[in-house]
């Protein structure tokens, strides 16, 4: 049979691609001054600017925090929902598998502006922008979540186990949160930090939302980039440098073994 | 069974959560979108304007026909991506692979503005052109509808690969031969077995292309501002800024929108089981 050696070629033909655009915003970053064809200079006084510019620091711990806060408090309130299904009710399942699916079809701009709407002039703390943001990111981050969790019970059998702890002695509540979840972590971690990283890219929401209330770095990026190309170029790289850390933490987790975990 | 049901306070977060901030939104956005202008009445007057009025028409076709084409392309792409990876030895395929994770979480506003540095007005590639003479790239304009095209295929083609290298592993080595033996050639073999297998993970992968593209509104809001006409940036113009609000409007054009996400996640479902989009 022929070999084909079209295919490295398409492969490294992709890859250039892809990783181009982010070649020549790492160059336009470190660059003296490029107003023509070619670059004058290496300086890295960008990267020092916005690094000691507190506002962009600021602007990366919220977003640090508005993206893990959410997270947290939706894996822990979608573990409570599935001890009460998996334990009591498995026909409850149906309807929150539809529950945590929705979000898929109102992600981005619908979500944002439904919950703007509906709380903007509500009286505290509904009307509370920083809990609007934070309970909107917990329900953007609901899919990943749902499906980090149902998939690490699955595979861990969650039903058997509880009946086996059951019958050694332990009540249902005991069974659930000190034997099963214990075991799903490596894969709940992995969807958490999954979402991590989607909520930390998140743009719309956040400018929607919160916008002038609350600075996330993707809305100070927004107005850098009005001021400065080479300024945003460095946020731009800075930014993805977090995110791939947060990619690589995911990738360790998993080779790692998780059992039931995405992708 | 004992009769307590205190356990059943453990469900109430999780619920509170949806109802709020996922189950009232939405219902509101749906009946408010049938409502008049400030409130109160029933009528179907802002569906028609959708369709009536050439701006909002415009967006409307403008997200449908880009989210098409962007998918289309992407899927194009990502078939001979996935094929010479799923072909590639281990240490080829992981490298790919990892180049492709890397470049999933360049999306968004990072990513318009990656393209403006190099297609904008004053971009290397633009000035290159004008350089050089290449006229193609001399007056390529970014911030137009070919701009925003490339720079959504851009986010669409490591998503599509990824998901559609699942699919070609499911093409067995063995199937290639039996068509050889049989007397068939390169091209018997994609027509007649391997398109047919594949097919189902590429609808299912291209709805996922599609709804991914239609939800964009970093990018777009990045590279158009008030140019060309996207259905996510209405929406949001509705709600948000100096323009007086109206929401019932918005809250028909985000209905529309909602309809489309679905139809696209109904074919997703139907094809792919469980699967989930990155962001852009």
């Amino acid at each position: 049979m022929k070999r084909k050696a079209g295919g490295p070629i398409v492969m490294l033909l992709i890859c250039l691609y892809l990783v181009i655009p982010l070649v020549f915003t790492f160059l336009y970053a470190v660059s003296g001054d490029w107003s023509g064809l070619l670059p004058r200079g290496i300086t890295f006084r960008y990267y020092a600017e916005i690094f000691s510019d507190p506002a962009f620091l600021l602007s990366l711990l919220r977003t640090l925090v508005i993206s893990v806060l959410p997270v947290v408090l939706c894996t822990i309130f979608v573990l409570l929902a599935m001890f009460v299904i998996t334990a009591y009710h498995p026909w409850m399942d149906r309807y929150m598998q539809i529950l945590c699916t929705i979000p898929y079809a109102i992600q981005g701009v619908i979500i944002a502006i439904s919950v703007l709407a509906l709380y903007a002039n509500a009286p505290p703390p509904l009307g509370n922008r920083i809990l609007m943001l934070t309970a909107t990111y917990c329900v953007v981050a609901l899919p990943y979540i749902y499906q980090g969790i149902k998939n690490s019970l699955n595979s861990v059998n969650a039903g058997c186990l509880i009946e086996a702890a059951q019958i050694l002695g332990a009540s249902k509540f005991a069974a659930f949160f000190r034997v099963i979840v214990p075991n799903i972590m490596p894969g709940v971690t992995v969807s958490a930090m999954l979402s991590v990283s989607i909520l930390f890219g998140d743009f719309v929401v956040v400018n929607t939302l919160a916008g002038n209330y609350y600075q996330t770095a993707q809305v100070y990026l927004y107005h850098a980039l009005f001021r400065s190309g080479q300024l945003s170029s460095a946020i731009v790289i800075a930014l993805f440098g977090l995110t791939l850390l947060i990619s690589l933490c995911v990738f360790f987790l998993k080779r790692r073994g998780a059992p039931g975990g995405m992708r | 069974m004992k009769g307590k049901r205190t356990y059943l306070l453990a469900l109430a977060p999780f619920l509170l959560l949806a109802l709020l901030f996922e189950v009232a939104p939405v219902v509101t956005v749906v009946l408010r979108s049938f409502q008049a202008e400030g409130g109160g009445g029933f009528t179907l007057a802002h569906y028609v304007s959708i369709f009536a009025k050439p701006l909002y028409r415009q967006a409307a076709v403008n997200s449908v026909v880009i989210s098409l084409l962007s998918a289309a392309i992407g899927i194009a792409v990502a078939f001979f991506g996935a094929k010479a990876a799923n072909g590639a030895g281990g240490r080829m395929r992981s490298f790919f692979m990892s180049v492709l994770n890397m470049c999933s979480n360049f999306a968004g506003l990072p990513l318009a503005f990656a393209f403006i540095i190099m297609l904008g007005n004053t971009g290397v590639f633009v000035l290159m052109g004008k350089r050089y003479g290449i006229g193609f790239l001399a007056d390529f304009n970014i911030y137009s509808s070919a701009g925003l095209l490339l720079t959504y295929v851009y986010f669409q083609i490591p998503l599509a690969i990824l998901l559609l290298l699942p699919a070609f592993d499911g093409l067995h080595k063995e199937w290639r031969e039996t068509v050889s033996l049989l007397g068939g050639r390169g091209s018997d073999y994609w027509m007649k077995v391997g398109l047919p297998v594949l097919l189902p993970s590429f609808l299912g992968t291209f709805s996922v292309l599609f709804s991914n593209a239609l939800s964009a509104y970093a990018t777009a809001y990045a590279l158009l501002q008030a140019n060309f006409s996207l259905l996510p940036i209405r929406i949001s113009e509705q709600f948000v800024g100096d323009i007086v609000q109206h929401k019932e409007f918005g809250s028909a054009l985000a209905v529309v929108m909602m309809l489309l996400m679905v139809i696209a996640i109904l074919c997703q479902n139907a094809v792919l089981g469980r699967r989930k989009g990155s962001g852009q």
